[in-house]
């Protein structure tokens, strides 16, 4: 359906007073109020069938007096468009209503909006803090009038997990400080015998106030602070924001910078889809097969520097382009590093497959069902393991995507079938995480490969993006290697950023792996755990 | 395992380092550190610095004009350089680890260590010999970080860097440790838990601040949200500068920790 087919189906069913509007090419603003603001909500999500990307709130006060909700949807396969219902709150209320009810996945997004802004999520079950650990309850960092230098004083105040009782029901608390060498966080498991019967997560240990620290820098500094959100994540984050940027001042990036970003968004892909699947294979007490994959992520690493000056590809993004410049000489090396990585990837492939101590690990742990994955709205390989069929590389294409024709499958109608047949025997397991990081490996190569064979060295690496309008917003997207990154920016005066959002993949993924551990055992958690990849930094910001 | 098998999985032989020319080989667009071209300065040469800046790295004595940069802050963005090439340089050697935060700071005389991963390693493991009797137990704390700082101490531990056969190993639990390793710029949210994990290692420890953000708060400085750096929450007893350090810079840093041990008076 065509945009304005969509603004008609909605003004049909909400009459004249909610409005629509399009604006940078791809998202259907709505203008709703306290009133109608659920039942649009739910119309978008279930009746056009979208799902529930982000719910961004902002401090407008000094613009107009308001806060403003914006509730960001987006439609899959084929159809490149965003619905963003927007509510606008009086600056003295004290709440909004919940969505909880009818999208779940909005809770975690109210949660944080209550902590950071102060404004209630009327209705919903669960009002816990989220971000702020021990914080009191009438300071919120997001507030334009708070100032980022504040150090408030711990609360004294106890996180409240949900007690499992019973009898032989035995709790363990895990963290924040883990045992191997990864990122905070706490996991509360509640087994009988060796099952885990319930597990309870609560993160947010490396909160590091992102957000906030955007609205102080220089716009060009934001690019350097977005690749730290994760630092595997770099590419993707800085992508996603320098196209939010550009999207705003209307900027079409030189062919190649695009190019450029493609390449090297996919060797970000392959060094950390390696460095998980050696994990697994460490997690599952391979070492052997685990030392195999630490080689080759290595070599990525040592690409990364040759080409980006960093192992781990920091400082290739700019607004309006790229900072580096793809010679001939570069060109060359990646194109042949990357297929004898493939090569060497593929033998250790065919050797791992032939292990079935390694195999039976993995089979059937840490399943996720297909209803959890839709509930939950989760993204990436954890969306894709089970038959959600979501990649923004080609529901929302970036960068040079659109030319790479990455949606084989919908073709024909006989390969649209066979590809939904192939999608539903997915079981969501951590071997079908495993079987899709090692795909997509083999792909990344081969997108490397096209993008680089049809680079245009003539071209310039990025071009001016001018002064900026005051209080524009847009959308910036990507495809990190754990899923969806969605960002969104409203720039300020003197072309500072107002509000930069953040909401990375991790931030949607973190609750399944409560659901994927089910009647697991612990000792199978970190094999769960690690096959979801998630980030700590990327989810607390 | 077939014979087949074995030869096209066991191809590399022994792919761990031993010199500095091979795979470990810097490449030369390595963004390893600041380093300043010229002794004297003018006021305003600084001025438009700092403001290139996002960290603040650069600081200025009006008496001497000279100019020095705290590698501490650095996260090695390039953006000085854009701004003045004729005044800063970024070299592909990695700005080397101190006792003290004020060594981090360096002017224009500054000296570049350059031993290789393997030197530094082994003289590393001749220590730690002498002073643990054969291992140092490190205990990994992420007070924040935002994992760019993990991924180059994980790769410590593959076999390139191999970082066991000097007798170093990774431990679970800090009671087990000689030396907590951490990273990040000492969230507000991890306070309770470095300060806890650090009483629960056993007397006498050794703590490593590992990167910008530990060693000053780096690109996240000091908010609502964080501290400013890990010696604001514990006492640290080398820095490690670097966004993120690469895997010589770990070790070097690891092998200042341990000089720093045997300068020490034994504890009474």
């Amino acid at each position: 359906m065509e945009s304005s087919e969509y603004s008609l189906a909605i003004s049909d069913k909400f009459g004249d007073n909610v409005k629509t509007e399009l604006i940078n090419g791809n998202e259907i603003h709505i203008f709703a109020d306290n009133d109608n603001i659920i039942e649009l909500c739910s119309f978008v999500h279930s009746g056009i069938g979208c799902r529930l990307l982000s719910i961004i709130c902002n401090d407008e006060r000094q613009i107009n007096g308001m806060f403003v909700l914006r509730y960001v949807f987006g439609k899959e396969n084929g159809e490149d468009i965003f619905f963003v219902a927007t509510l606008r709150i009086d600056g003295n209320a004290d709440g909004f209503p919940t969505l909880t009810q009818h999208i779940p996945s909005a809770s975690l997004y109210e949660r944080e909006i209550k902590d950071m802004f102060g404004l209630i999520p009327k209705g919903s079950h669960d009002q816990r803090p989220l971000l702020l650990h021990s914080w009191p309850e009438d300071s919120h960092p997001l507030r334009k009038d708070f100032d980022i230098k504040t150090k408030v004083p711990k609360s004294k105040e106890e996180y409240q997990f949900l007690k499992v009782t019973g009898d032989g029901v035995c709790e363990i608390p895990v963290g924040p400080v883990h045992a191997g060498i990864i990122e905070p966080g706490h996991f509360r498991f509640s087994t009988l015998g060796e099952s885990i019967i319930n597990l309870e997560t609560r993160l947010f240990y490396t909160h590091k106030g992102v957000e906030k620290l955007a609205e102080q820098m220089p716009m060009e500094d934001v690019v350097l602070l977005s690749e730290r959100i994760a630092g595997d994540e770099s590419v993707a984050n800085s992508t996603a924001l320098c196209q939010a940027i550009e999207k705003i001042a209307k900027a079409k990036i030189p062919k190649k910078a695009a190019q450029t970003r493609t390449t090297c968004a996919e060797m970000e892909r392959i060094y950390n889809h390696l460095g998980t699947l050696a994990g697994l294979s460490t997690d599952a007490g391979f070492a052997f097969g685990a030392a195999r994959l630490n080689i080759l992520k290595e070599k990525m690493m040592n690409l990364n520097e040759k080409i980006s000056g960093s192992r781990i590809l920091f400082g290739v993004n700019r607004i309006g382009g790229v900072k580096i410049d793809l010679t001939d000489v570069n060109k060359t090396m990646i194109l042949s590093e990357t297929e004898s990585l493939g090569n060497e990837f593929y033998k250790i492939l065919e050797f791992l497959r032939k292990k079935s101590s390694f195999i039976d690990r993995l089979k059937n742990t840490g399943t996720i069902t297909k209803e959890d994955a839709v509930g939950f709205g989760i993204v990436g390989v954890a969306a894709r393991c089970v038959g959600v069929d979501v990649d923004t590389r080609k529901d929302h294409p970036y960068a040079s995507y659109p030319s790479l024709h990455l949606d084989k499958h919908h073709d024909t109608p006989y390969q649209k079938m066979k590809y939904e047949v192939e999608m539903q025997k997915r079981n969501g397991d951590a071997l079908s995480r495993f079987m899709l990081r090692a795909e997509e490996i083999q792909n990344s190569i081969m997108l490397i490969q096209q993008t680089l064979r049809d680079l245009d060295n003539t071209q310039p690496i990025w071009c001016d993006v001018g002064p900026l309008e005051p209080h524009l917003h847009a959308l910036g997207y990507s495809e990190s290697h754990r899923g969806q990154t969605m960002h969104w920016v409203m720039v300020g005066k003197n072309n500072s950023i107002y509000r930069y959002k953040i909401r990375t993949a991790s931030f949607c993924n973190w609750k399944i792996i409560e659901q994927a551990v089910l009647n697991d055992i612990v000792a199978d958690f970190p094999i769960v755990n690690k096959s979801l990849d998630l980030s700590y930094s990327g989810n607390d910001l | 395992m077939t014979d087949s098998d074995k030869d096209s999985i066991m191809d590399d032989k022994i792919v761990t380092v031993r010199n500095p020319t091979d795979m470990t080989g810097v490449s030369p667009g390595y963004r390893g550190k600041v380093v300043i071209g010229q002794d004297r300065i003018s006021e305003t040469d600084f001025e438009s610095l700092d403001k290139s800046c996002p960290t603040h790295s650069f600081d200025y004595d009006k008496k001497t004009q000279a100019l020095s940069v705290d590698h501490g802050k650095c996260i090695a963005c390039d953006k000085c350089r854009v701004q003045s090439p004729a005044l800063i340089q970024i070299k592909s050697s990695f700005a080397s680890a101190s006792k003290t935060r004020a060594g981090l700071v360096e002017s224009f005389d500054a000296v570049t260590i350059e031993k290789s991963y393997d030197e530094i390693g082994n003289e590393l493991k001749e220590k730690i010999h002498n002073l643990y009797g054969r291992s140092l137990a490190i205990r990994e704390v992420d007070a924040g970080s935002c994992n760019g700082c993990e991924v180059e101490i994980t790769a410590l531990n593959n076999p390139i860097y191999d970082i066991e056969r000097f007798g170093i190993h990774f431990v679970a639990s800090p009671r087990h440790a000689d030396l907590l390793l951490v990273t990040g710029p000492a969230s507000r949210n991890m306070e309770v838990a470095l300060k806890r994990t650090y009483d629960a290692t056993p007397n006498p420890k050794l703590v490593v601040a590992v990167g910008a953000c530990a060693c000053s708060g780096g690109i996240f400085g000091d908010t609502y949200a964080t501290t400013g750096g890990i010696d604001k929450i514990v006492p640290v007893d080398v820095y490690i500068p670097g966004c993120p350090p690469r895997p010589q810079a770990l070790i070097y840093g690891l092998l200042l920790a341990i000089n720093k041990k045997l300068d020490r008076k034994p504890d009474p």
